[in-house]
């Protein structure tokens, strides 16, 4: 009897033979990356490549079994590796970096593993990671949890139903006129507390960008308000930076007294809700509350409020400015007070620092159990996706996914649900009608050639009609179309590419019946130091398909293309109001998360969704962390 | 460290993440209980695991094993230089260090040589790895001691989970639906015994608040007993998994390495006609496959399934909602995993 005599009576030596001889990707020693380590390592995958850009901390220690207290604000790829070494099999590289660091990780790199496990707690990062393998051609098993809840999906490139084949949630969107005016939930006032009033006063200069048409609000009286509130804020900030602690009254009575009253003089808007009652009690008892479990009385918070308030201020002497960080304790205390003394006024119920934390945070529960589910089945299923299970159809179309169909309460006597995969969706702009390659640029190519020398000799490669767009897709920014031709006489250089820049070159005729040329998506690796001068473009097959108009009609003028830029404009700018991202644990990287949700979710040619978000609407996002 | 009252900061701290799921009732809850896992094999490794991070109480793992190569395909508390060591005493420092917070006891007699006082002293038993007849016996003694028992097994690519509550009541709440529970019978082993609700203000959202009796039977009982044509709809009873009965036939034996092919395919036979399946004949070669992987472990498996039974043990001893009643089968190839209540 040996180490793999189990595994061989399941899979049979053969197969056995190949997991040695595999490479994987494992994207997040997280979680579920913690226990997708492991479960590789007992199938001895031959080798295993784990990349994670985060460091440990206390709330990890829950689930993250390979990390222990000692770990702590250790990276966590190196530290799960060595954690490891006693059971491993296997030969591990772990990175400590963000997977879409393109220098450390080019297309290239993607290219060397058998299959990719996405262990990821981000939407930006799950959908960069799929169309990595989009390009790459390689399987991918997509996975995530959420307390209770959890899924496992297998994507076969231009297969099966990739990441972004189905809309994802969209985040929660809040008016400004609910947050600003009339809650009538906490998180109205937590978002208020975090985003307009800590955000105004302790944090770098922060544009709110409200303006007129996304205020979710018609009254002209209410308006007029909030922009004078916004106004009288900065005059709270100068209060703040002052450094002197007697200001402290002033802020809590212009907050919760002052402001309530303008409010309240506004008799349209509490026609159908009930009035506010400004704030009693502006004193402290002197004896601020420290269990942070328990549902502070009013008095509590604002003894609290009062003394977190004098702390902010103090460290604002030593520290320029000081941003919400849900681990911060003075922020959070603050937000938490202030968000229920609002929420005393409003006559809503107040909650728990810690329950605050989680609104304030967007804290995911997560547990070890749900993660080992997942991890294991992840782990189970790229088997039949590596074809190493004999006996059954392991024929993309044949292979399952999974999600926990029991403590989702979706069915009481399953505990998975397990359809098979789908075939991609036709219309998605990531797995279908679209071919991918690479384009290597030279130091010569980038100082010679204009983006009209490229567009020429890539429209008359590949056989676009004259008609065409090119879309930087990871700025989501358009750099030609056929009425947007200003930046086409720069040349390379000075377009600020990178190796990971990918430009989308897509077909636009627009008259029924045209055959238009699939677009195509280039993948652009930079070589500074290649003396080459001559632009090599790969041979890729011809493919058409037929434009039919949305309208039906038979010819599509102008005017119908105006009519479609508004609809778009309007359900753009409805998204822009007010959103909070409901993300797991969101990193860095959501603004522009949020970004491309956006574009994604308008159903139109990449041109137009560039057009349309304009700089100005970014501002007007509101993003929770 | 105290048994009972509020949780400290530190420990609001280290488990908030599942705090904020369960609450922190669930979470001292669990802090007073004393599990015994009986074996530490691939699903006794992901069952300790997962309730040693969650915060139980006290963990006692009953295991004489010596560790083989076989071991160190299935099993991460153990390494190679481990071979040869009893189980339990080269695993427990790396188990202690998880958790130093939950009290562990490694105990490597034979499980045969235990007597009815010391099954008494825990709140449950989790048993894994064991032969029908083992378990037979076992499942007897927690009858008897009134004690709540967890049973689960991994045979190569698929896995099962009985549990024996004995009795237990249940709070679940649900979005009041158009069609709303009612009390009485729900199920061949639930009753719903107590019906409210609960208006959610935040969520401006109204929850039926549901209680319900579970009924569980004893291994051989429901070996005896099982039926699955009153709980799956036509459809259902022609295409589930062969994994169901083979399972359940398996178990039929005292010890697997008694099987005989000609023999287990008639008491197969038999079993899909108690059933009350409609599924296809099922070929020689599926038969032998599965008794080919007989007491297999294989990692994910044990994964899925130790994750599975940890789940409804925290569940269980945080007294929170439904239990599972009373047998899963986890096919890994289809990934079906039915919750049959037999």
């Amino acid at each position: 009897m040996a180490r793999e005599t189990n595994l061989i009576k399941c899979i049979g030596t053969e197969s056995y033979e190949k997991l040695r001889n595999t490479k994987v990707l494992l994207v997040g020693a997280g979680g579920i990356g913690c226990e997708l380590l492991k479960d590789l390592l007992l199938l001895d995958v031959g080798e295993i490549h784990i990349v994670d850009l985060d460091t440990i901390d206390l709330s990890n220690l829950n689930r993250q079994f390979l990390f222990r207290k000692r770990d702590i604000k250790q990276p966590k790829s190196v530290t799960a590796v060595k954690a490891v070494q006693r059971y491993s099999n296997s030969k591990l590289v772990a990175y400590q970096n963000n997977i879409m660091d393109t220098e450390a990780f080019p297309l290239a790199w993607f290219g060397q593993f058998s299959i990719v496990y996405n262990a990821l707690d981000n939407l930006a990062a799950r959908r960069y990671v799929n169309k990595m393998c989009q390009f790459t051609g390689k399987p991918l098993i997509e996975s995530g949890t959420s307390g209770f809840d959890g899924y496992i999906q297998p994507i076969f490139p231009s297969v099966t139903e990739c990441f972004d084949c189905t809309a994802k949630e969209t985040p929660t969107t809040f008016p400004v006129c609910t947050i600003r005016s009339t809650p009538s939930r906490l998180i109205h006032c937590v978002v208020w507390a975090k985003n307009f009033l800590f955000g105004q006063l302790f944090a770098e200069s922060f544009d709110e960008g409200v303006s007129d048409q996304n205020l979710g609000t018609d009254d002209q009286q209410e308006i007029a308000r909030i922009k004078e509130e916004t106004n009288e804020l900065h005059a709270l900030q100068r209060l703040v930076k002052s450094g002197d602690e007697t200001n402290v009254s002033h802020i809590l009575k212009k907050l919760f007294v002052d402001d309530i009253n303008k409010l309240l003089k506004i008799e349209n808007i509490w026609k159908t809700r009930v009035k506010p009652t400004p704030l009693s009690i502006l004193e402290s008892s002197g004896n601020p509350p420290t269990d942070l479990a328990l549902t502070w009385t009013l008095q509590e918070n604002v003894d609290k409020f009062i003394e977190v308030t004098k702390t902010l201020m103090s460290r604002l002497k030593v520290e320029p400015f000081i941003e919400f960080d849900k681990d911060d304790e003075d922020t959070l205390l603050f937000v938490s007070c202030a968000a229920n003394i609002r929420s005393h006024i409003f006559h809503i119920p107040a909650k728990s620092v810690f329950d605050i934390k989680q609104m304030a945070g967007n804290i995911i529960p997560a547990i070890a159990t749900t993660n080992a589910i997942i991890a294991g089945l992840s782990s189970l299923v790229s088997l039949r996706v590596l074809d190493l299970v004999s006996n059954v159809s392991n024929a993309p179309l044949d292979i399952p996914m999974a999600f926990t169909a029991r403590a989702s309460s979706i069915a009481t006597n399953r505990y998975l649900s397990n359809p098979t995969l789908a075939p991609k969706n036709p219309n998605c702009s990531v797995s279908s009608n679209i071919q991918r390659t690479v384009l290597k640029l030279t130091q010569p190519i980038l100082d010679n050639m204009t983006l009209y020398n490229l567009n020429q000799k890539i429209i008359s490669k590949y056989g676009f009609s004259g008609e065409f767009s090119v879309l930087d897709t990871n700025t989501n920014s358009l750099l030609y179309d056929f009425d947007f031709d200003d930046l086409e006489g720069r040349k390379l250089s000075r377009f600020n590419f990178k190796t990971g820049s990918v430009l989308l070159y897509k077909d636009e005729e627009m008259e029924e019946g045209a055959q238009l040329r699939q677009s195509i998506e280039f993948y652009l690796e930079i070589s500074p130091e290649s003396s080459e001068e001559e632009l090599h473009l790969v041979d890729l097959p011809r493919y058409t398909y037929t434009y039919h108009s949305p309208y039906g009609d038979e010819e599509q003028d102008l005017d119908d293309t105006a009519t479609e830029f508004n609809h778009d404009k309007t359900e753009e700018d409805h998204f822009a109001i007010e959103t909070l991202i409901v993300d797991d644990e969101p990193g860095d990287d959501n603004r522009n998360s949020l970004k491309r949700q956006l574009s994604n979710s308008v159903h139109s040619p990449p041109s137009k969704a560039v057009k349309l978000n304009s700089p100005q609407s970014d501002d007007d996002l509101i993003l929770l962390d | 460290m105290s048994d009972t009252g509020a949780l400290s900061a530190d420990e609001i701290a280290l488990y908030d993440r599942q705090i904020r799921l369960w609450g922190m009732a669930a979470q001292a809850n669990m802090r007073s209980a004393s599990v015994l896992l009986v074996n530490l094999g691939a699903i006794g490794n992901e069952i300790t695991k997962n309730i040693v991070l969650s915060g139980i109480g006290s963990l006692t793992i009953l295991d004489s094993h010596v560790i083989t190569e076989e071991d160190l395909g299935c099993q991460f508390f153990i390494g190679k230089e481990d071979v040869g060591l009893k189980r339990v005493e080269a695993a427990s420092r790396h188990i202690e260090d998880m958790n130093p917070r939950v009290k562990l006891t490694v105990d490597t007699s034979d499980i045969h040589s235990k007597d009815k006082e010391f099954f008494s002293q825990f709140s449950l038993i989790v048993a894994t790895d064991l032969m029908p007849a083992e378990l037979n016996t076992l499942n007897t003694l927690t009858r008897e001691l009134n004690l709540p028992i967890y049973v689960a097994g991994i045979n190569g690519f698929s896995g099962y989970i009985f549990t024996d509550l004995i009795e237990f009541l249940a709070t679940d709440e649900k979005l009041k639906s158009a069609r709303p529970e009612e009390l009485g019978k729900h199920s061949p082993n639930k009753d719903i015994v107590k019906l409210s609700e609960r208006k959610d203000e935040e969520k401006n959202a109204v929850y039926q608040v549901i209680t319900t009796k579970h009924s569980y039977k004893p291994l051989n009982e429901l070996l005896r007993s099982a039926v699955l044509s009153n709980q799956l709809s036509r459809r259902q009873l022609k295409r589930l998994t062969p994994k169901v009965p083979l399972t359940l036939t398996l178990l039929q034996y005292g010890d697997y390495k008694d099987i005989e092919f000609e023999d287990y395919k008639r008491k197969y036979n038999l079993m899909c006609k108690q059933l009350g399946l409609l599924i296809e004949e099922t070929k020689d070669e599926t038969i032998a496959d599965f008794l080919q992987q007989t007491a297999v472990d294989i990692s994910p498996v044990a994964a899925i399934v130790g994750g599975a039974v940890a789940q409804d043990v925290i569940n269980v001893l945080g007294k929170r909602q439904s239990p599972l009643n009373n047998f899963v089968v986890f096919d890994g190839i289809t990934l079906d995993m039915w919750v049959l209540e037999l």
